[in-house]
């Protein structure tokens, strides 16, 4: 892929944002104007109260916060659920999140500001499965209804719904995929993970296993984390190779996972010969697909994810219907298919031609 | 005399235990005393290898420098970036993250010498602001969509030899001149064994110790883009925990965190040391959990021996 679509993409991305940041600011005055005078109908503070959806056609305000701002994976969560929100007409996505995914206590502090300023409905993404569940039920106690996104709370309330990314029910499907490009015969097979111990981590390498159970022609011989580091990505997988040199396999659990396996291969001049079975759509990532580095990504479906927080929600609040949780689904890219309008729609997603449903 | 007998010793054990683990792995996987696995082993520990040496610099003025890691990130993704947006080539790239590294350097040492901040604090505070910096410029995004020229420092080869390695091999060798050859050398030593004595003895201090920290500097840019190059990208979280591998590297080499000591001999076997400790568990499929104990257990070895053969050195002497 050529640099310029890279940057072509970002430049929208921050149009995107500072459009959106301006909107909230504008929001936000308008509502600190009215606030001296408004006057609530009594009917809404009732339903509130009691938890029930209201049910109004009027304008709704809804907090979408992610896991932390400025990353090209929550900047496409963002654009789903402006999305959402603009088709759905008359709702406004108050976007606001910590910087840091670690920043745990900060986000907390932030569910509690929105419930705080009585948002209509929260839809967020808990940087701590367990830190962040009292703050869920702290919204619903307040009548404030909430829908999670990417990565739910410990224990998760029963109306609460999550839309997500099914980690291990793609993991599995990774290695079927390993297993039907490699064929049959013995094949030796590695896998780059991660960060051993996140959650997340934690089921793709499970998924991977469990899959890998379902064939017995295919041995894995090598298991070693990146800790995110392309560097070190490559580093143990130079090793892997040079351990193996029967390796026909590989799955990189994650961007710079692959990318780094991706380089340990080509650099040991076995571009093409290796199957790699990533995950992540990083450009670099679809440059190696297209020349044929990697056979295929696992690519998740951000946009998704923001445009079934917000449409679900909205629903809820307007016409009451229910939330139920959702697998927003994972693409297959190949070379093949890479090219095709969905999955373009995937890559670049616009609102124009949204990538749900 | 005795501070040169020590450092050998310090040195001659490290090296031992290199042979016993080169030797041990050779028996262990067949495929690790092979062409491609050396240089592999080579090219992985290039980086560290010259980081290590600006460490060992730092360490031996009685200093230590943990904004390594981020400065080397910073270099780089500054590096990367005015190749993708302004098209530089890689040398004039290269020279960017040098410049970046030095500038990064000389706040160090600035920060030690004028504002009187012990270097723990100073580079603490150097090592957040940096990766911050390395951030802000990014946006937190790696820097792609770089020219297959970008690779030449990490990926290409002089005469069949890694272009890394023979980077290291100069470095080294340049900076252990520097250090045993020149009165540059002799000033470095004598400040981390006796800061006073080395201001009343009339050596400029304050200029030489930002000398130290500026060329330290110097070499972590270097290093931050051999590490860009190797991966061909400009990576935000790059080098994160890196000031831990070269401080340990530098110790079991022979440093002391005491100043005063230290050889670029030693702090490269004990690079290597490492670096073949993280081979050899990923050939014999070891896991990660294991290879971080075992190096920890070969920093506490090495320390422990070293300390060992001073005190008996010194109960001869």
């Amino acid at each position: 892929m050529a640099p310029s679509t890279t940057s072509n993409r970002r430049a929208t991305t921050r149009q995107r944002r500072g459009g959106s940041v301006l909107a909230a600011v504008v929001a936000t005055a308008v509502l600190a104007a009215c606030s001296g005078v408004e006057v609530r109908d009594g009917s809404d503070d009732q339903a509130a109260a009691t938890g029930e959806p209201t049910a109004a056609s009027g304008p709704l305000e809804l907090a979408v916060l992610p896991k932390a701002v400025g990353h090209e994976f929550w900047n496409t969560v963002r654009a789903g659920a402006e999305c959402a929100a603009e088709l759905a007409g008359d709702v406004t996505v108050e976007w606001d999140g910590v910087t840091a995914e670690t920043d745990v206590e900060g986000q907390v502090n932030l569910v509690q500001n929105f419930v705080t300023r009585q948002v209509d409905g929260i839809v967020y993404a808990a940087t701590d499965s367990t830190a962040l569940a009292p703050a869920t039920q702290g919204a619903l106690d307040a009548g404030i209804p909430v829908a999670m996104i990417d990565s739910g709370t410990d224990p998760q309330p029963e109306d609460v719904p999550l839309y997500a990314t099914d980690n291990r029910a793609a993991a599995v499907e990774a290695a079927n995929l390993l297993a039907e490009e490699l064929g049959a015969g013995e094949h030796e097979v590695a896998l780059i993970e991660f960060q051993p111990g996140s959650q997340t981590n934690t089921e793709r390498v499970e998924g991977f296993t469990e899959g890998l159970g379902q064939h017995d022609n295919l041995t894995l011989v090598g298991q070693q984390p990146s800790h995110s580091d392309v560097n070190e990505a490559r580093r143990v997988t130079e090793d892997i190779l040079t351990a193996n040199p029967n390796l026909a396999g590989i799955f990189a659990a994650n961007e710079p996972s692959v990318l780094g396996a991706a380089q340990a291969v080509e650099a040991a001049g076995r571009s093409g010969e290796i199957v790699i079975i990533g995950w992540d759509a990083a450009p670099d990532e679809v440059a190696g697909l297209r020349s044929g580095q990697i056979s295929a990504l696992v690519v998740q479906n951000p946009f998704n994810m923001g445009y079934l927080g917000v449409q679900n929600m909205v629903e809820h609040l307007r016409e009451g219907s229910p939330l139920e949780s959702a697998d927003t689904g994972v693409t297959f890219l190949t070379q093949e298919n890479v090219d095709t309008e969905e999955a373009q729609a995937i890559l670049e997603p616009s609102c124009d031609n949204p990538p749900v449903g | 005399m005795r501070e040169r007998l020590s450092n050998a010793l310090s040195e001659f054990t490290a090296a031992a235990a290199l042979v016993v683990l080169f030797v041990a792995l050779s028996f262990a996987s067949p495929h690790f005393l092979t062409a491609d696995n050396l240089f592999n082993i080579g090219a992985q520990t290039a980086v560290i290898a010259i980081i290590a040496t600006a460490q060992t610099m730092v360490i031996i003025t009685k200093g230590i420098d943990l904004s390594v890691g981020s400065v080397a990130a910073l270099a780089g993704v500054v590096g990367a970036i005015t190749v993708r947006d302004l098209g530089f080539s890689i040398w004039a790239a290269t020279a960017v993250a040098i410049a970046v590294g030095a500038l990064a350097g000389l706040v160090n040492g600035l920060l030690v010498t004028v504002a009187r901040i012990p270097p723990f604090i100073a580079t603490l505070g150097t090592m957040s602001a940096a990766r911050g910096l390395v951030f802000i410029v990014t946006g937190a995004v790696g820097v792609y969509g770089l020219p297959e020229s970008f690779q030449l420092l990490g990926n290409g080869q002089i005469l069949g030899i890694p272009f890394a390695v023979v980077l290291t091999g100069v470095v080294a060798v340049g900076v252990a001149f520097l250090l045993a050859q020149t009165r540059f050398g002799q000033y470095t030593y004598a400040m981390g064994s006796n800061l006073e004595a080395a201001r009343r003895s009339g050596i400029p201090v304050g200029r030489h110790l930002t000398a130290v920290y500026v060329l330290a500097g110097v070499l972590v840019g270097l290093g931050g883009m051999i590490a860009a190059s190797r991966v061909n990208s400009g990576q935000p979280n790059y080098g994160i925990a890196l000031e831990l591998d070269v401080i340990a590297a530098a110790v079991i080499g022979g440093a002391s965190l005491f100043g005063g000591q230290g050889r670029i001999i030693g702090t490269l076997i004990g690079a290597f040391l490492i670096a073949l400790v993280r081979n050899g568990a990923v050939l014999l499929d070891i896991s990660i959990h294991y290879q971080m104990v075992i190096v920890g257990l070969i920093i506490w070895a090495a320390v422990y021996f070293d300390q060992y053969r001073r005190r008996r050195l010194e109960s001869r002497g």
